[in-house]
């Protein structure tokens, strides 16, 4: 191989991750020649804002990311075709062959579409009024005014149907699950995140799969009808692997490389949506760990020893109407701390083992998110006080553990005042106690907290 | 007021409206006339589990409750009152004796409910809530065989534990889907249900029963549960809860509340200004209460009036209870399902499945209403006195210390 910070690169793919791999090379001195293939006409933009371009808060154009650093061979609406291994070069769209030391797949995920009749017509193409939501494109034309039906349970559905709802738009949340993101709350997150969407007049259409569409309605398979002059079809995405598969390259969910995210070839890495790391849970989906994996290639590209180790996943809802973030997994965890507030609609799960959070859920605890993200991410132990953690602020406490009138023994309604009196009347032990007031007489459940109170006399602290 | 007051049923109540009454009445103004149904003084009943055990009948024994040397207090024994005149202001015993009155408390307590499915008067069925119960199903244990338990509640796992400790293969048959539905939570319950099962108790959620089955000698052989499953049993038990014991209202013209039980007022007074009721057979504004605690402060309650204090009033109980047996606790007081209006609720749980507490806090999440503990519940007496008061500590902290 050449030198390394000098190798040709071609990456196929110009989405996020390809962008900041891109921009993270040139930051890293990396000399050689760089040429990237988007398939999609425009350059590389936000993907995680395509929901500010629904709600219409955004342009289009506002989404483009910066032109990368001078140098860069950009080859825009040109696909890649195939990949010769051998010869290490690309095969383009545009009938030109890209010559390569280093080949770096990031062709990203492409929407998945159920099985379901009415999507698709017999060309194979989505049915008219039906569409995914991926990309700029998908955006087009979405603000027209029909109601719209979201079909999916995922956080990008969530994300669409607040959306829109914002626009102003009538929505219904279609979804198989029980509740929306049930692949990522537990049902009680669940319960307050349906009626945190039901207040913002989404409505939801749980546990249901739509059977077919006719007259801009959907029909559900309980029989109801929902108004869908436009369905989004939020159900998940696929890597797209076609072009690894055919150079001969292993996929499984999808294009399987190691912690440098190089392929079994050493030329050809993979990063994004589309590339499967190590640890047997599929591609890592999302902005952030494309982020992660291109800041670890561009360094390694660039003659470093950089490694992607997977930070746990901190997921947070793109939604101004919610705070809603998970975090982690539960697995091999050791305790769960829970807040629930159901009537403001406020909840919190933690998992945590040796102190230390390994995945947590918090929904509408803006100021615990803050808290809770930075010490998962630091891995620090979480504060002795878990409620305060939860609340977000510092819970004012009474400080008085014994307060006179708090009953003491219920068996013989005895106070603490009770005991007092008895304390200073003479009797020094539990027995005296006992017999001065009846107290741990009766179920004699009560004998500890009497315990409790004779010491915290003898220590002089109260009973005056 | 004084005269002669007549309370009908010694149970752990009406000992404790006597003793009361005794104690406050210095100048003894009453004379006290006690009718109790059973061949027994007073017991204590929530310990009758320790008993079906093998603990000595004394040691259930109240102290004072044969009121030896106190000649202001007459206690008969096995005399049931059938009927009150209240014209003539007497009540009649079974054997057909009368006593007058110028006072009555009525304290005659619950009688079990045994639901009233096919086979559920077979020999071989029984109830858990006397003496003479307990002593009956000790006679019809058999260790190494079957046992059933109707009920998963407080009541009936304290019988599944003394019949596990008996040595007999133990059942527990609950409809609702977790143990002690009226204390525990789910979390609670799923816990409760961990542990007995550890401990060898076969525990059936979500599944009430359907029949019991007699065997070719006319006796119980098996139990039928409604999802159709079959249980082999020679030995059922009956703890689905309780009535209260309100036949006397009828004869008499006392109103009862819409689910039994003597209609009373806040003071425990019927609409007969003589004739009070405390206990577990008082329907207080009609609210009838199957615990001892409330049964107690009605009976101080009433007390305090025939004592001079007129106005002196039942102001509600906490209706916190705990399970103890070998190796299971499990508590629940105050607001323990969350109901208060606004309420939050903060929970810690070891994922082992072996602890689980709950606290419910007030809106503010400042103040105790109430809890559920399973697994350990050393913090139990501590919460329960903090009850409706500003958090002294962190939660944490509170449930660690103990």
């Amino acid at each position: 191989m050449s030198t390394p910070g000098t190798e040709r690169i071609v990456v196929v793919g110009y989405g996020p991750a390809a962008h900041r791999l891109v921009e993270r090379l040139g930051r890293h001195g990396h000399r050689g020649e760089v040429t990237v293939l988007g398939d999609e006409p425009a350059g590389a933009y936000s993907r995680p804002l395509l929901t500010s371009v629904l709600d219409g808060t955004l342009t289009p154009g506002a989404l483009a990311l910066p032109a990368p650093p001078e140098g860069t061979h950009l080859r825009l609406g040109v696909t890649a075709t195939a990949v010769d291994r051998h010869r290490r070069l690309v095969r383009g769209s545009d009938g030109r062959a890209y010559p390569y030391d280093r080949l770096v797949l990031a062709t990203g995920a492409a929407p998945l579409v159920p099985d379901l009749p009415w999507a698709r017509g017999a060309d194979g193409r989505l049915t008219p009024g039906v569409r995914t939501l991926r990309t700029l494109a998908h955006c087009a034309d979405l603000g027209s005014g029909d109601p719209v039906a979201v079909v999916g349970g995922g956080p990008l559905a969530v994300e669409a149907a607040l959306a829109l709802r914002r626009r102003g738009r009538d929505v219904t949340l279609v979804h198989r699950g029980r509740y929306p993101l049930d692949r990522h709350l537990d049902a009680r997150a669940g319960e307050s995140l349906s009626a945190r969407l039901r207040a913002l007049d989404v409505a939801l259409c749980t546990g249901r799969t739509a059977e077919a569409r006719t007259g801009g309605k959907l029909r559900l398979d309980d029989g109801r009808w929902v108004a869908a002059g436009e369905v989004l079809l939020c159900t998940g995405v696929a890597p797209r692997t076609a072009l690894a598969r055919a150079a001969g390259l292993a996929v499984r969910t999808g294009v399987v490389v190691d912690d440098k995210l190089r392929t079994a070839d050493p030329r050809v890495h993979a990063l994004g949506d589309c590339a499967e790391p190590p640890g047997g849970t599929g591609p890592h989906f999302g902005h952030t760990a494309a982020w992660e994996q291109a800041e670890a290639l561009a360094g390694l590209l660039a003659g470093g020893r950089d490694r992607y180790t997977a930070a746990g996943p901190v997921v947070r809802l793109k939604a101004p109407e919610m705070d809603l973030v998970w975090l982690g997994a539960p697995d091999g965890a050791e305790e769960t701390v829970v807040f629930a507030d159901a009537a403001r609609r406020r909840y919190a799960r933690l998992w945590l083992r040796d102190g230390r959070v390994r995945g947590a859920v918090l929904l509408g605890l803006g100021r615990a998110i803050a808290a809770v993200v930075r010490l998962y991410r630091r891995g620090e132990p979480v504060p002795a006080d878990r409620l305060a953690l939860l609340l977000g602020s510092p819970v004012e406490y009474a400080g008085e553990r014994r307060p006179a009138d708090a009953v003491v023994c219920h068996c013989a309604h005895v106070t603490g005042a009770d005991l007092a009196a008895a304390w200073r009347a003479g009797a020094r032990t539990v027995a005296g106690l006992a017999a001065a007031t009846r107290a741990t007489t009766g179920c004699g459940g009560c004998v500890g907290e009497v315990r409790g109170w004779c010491a915290a006399y003898a220590r002089g602290t109260e009973a005056r | 007021m004084s005269g002669v007051l007549v309370v009908v049923g010694h149970g752990m109540t009406g000992h404790r409206l006597v003793r009361e009454v005794r104690d406050r009445d210095r100048e003894g103004a009453w004379r006290v006339v006690v009718l109790a149904e059973e061949p027994v003084a007073a017991y204590d009943r929530i310990a009758l589990s320790a008993h079906a055990r093998g603990a000595p009948a004394g040691r259930l024994a109240l102290p004072g409750a044969d009121f030896a040397g106190d000649e202001r207090v007459e206690l008969r024994l096995s005399a049931p009152v059938v009927r009150i005149d209240r014209a003539a202001a007497t009540v009649r015993c079974a054997d057909g004796t009368e006593v007058g009155y110028d006072a009555l408390v009525l304290a005659t307590g619950s009688r079990p409910f045994v639901p009233p499915v096919p086979g559920h008067d077979l020999p071989g069925c029984h109830v858990y809530r006397t003496l003479e119960d307990v002593a009956a199903i000790r006679a019809a244990v058999r260790p190494g065989r079957g046992a059933v338990v109707v009920g998963g509640g407080l009541l009936g796992l304290e019988a599944a534990g003394a019949l596990d400790a008996l040595g007999m293969r133990t059942h527990v048959v609950e409809a609702a889907p977790w143990l002690m539905p009226l204390q525990m939570d789910e979390g609670g319950g799923a816990v409760l249900g961990r542990l007995l099962a550890r401990r060898g108790v076969r525990v059936h959620c979500g599944a009430g029963l359907r029949s019991v089955d007699a065997g070719a000698d006319g006796s119980v052989r098996s139990v039928t549960l409604a999802d159709g499953s079959v249980l082999g049993t020679g030995l059922v038990v009956f703890a689905a809860g309780v009535r209260p014991r309100d036949e006397l209202a009828a004869g008499a013209g006392l109103a009862t509340g819409g689910r039994g039980g003597f209609l009373v007022d806040a003071r425990c007074r019927t609409a007969d200004a003589r004739i009070w009721a405390v206990g577990e057979c008082a329907a207080v504004e009609g609210r009838c209460y199957g615990l001892v605690t409330p049964g107690y402060r009605m009976a101080e309650a009433v007390a305090r009036q025939l004592t001079g204090e007129r106005d002196a009033g039942f102001a509600g109980a906490e209706l916190s209870t705990r399970l103890k047996l070998v190796g299971i606790e499990v508590a629940s007081f105050g607001d323990a399902h969350a109901r208060t209006e606004g309420a939050v609720e903060f929970v810690r749980a070891d994922l082992g499945g072996d602890r689980y507490a709950k606290l419910v806090l007030d809106s503010s999440a400042t103040t105790l209403v109430g809890g559920v503990l399973a697994g350990d519940t050393a913090a139990y007496a501590a919460l329960r006195s903090l009850l409706g008061r500003r958090l002294p500590a962190a939660p944490d902290e509170l449930l660690t210390a103990a």
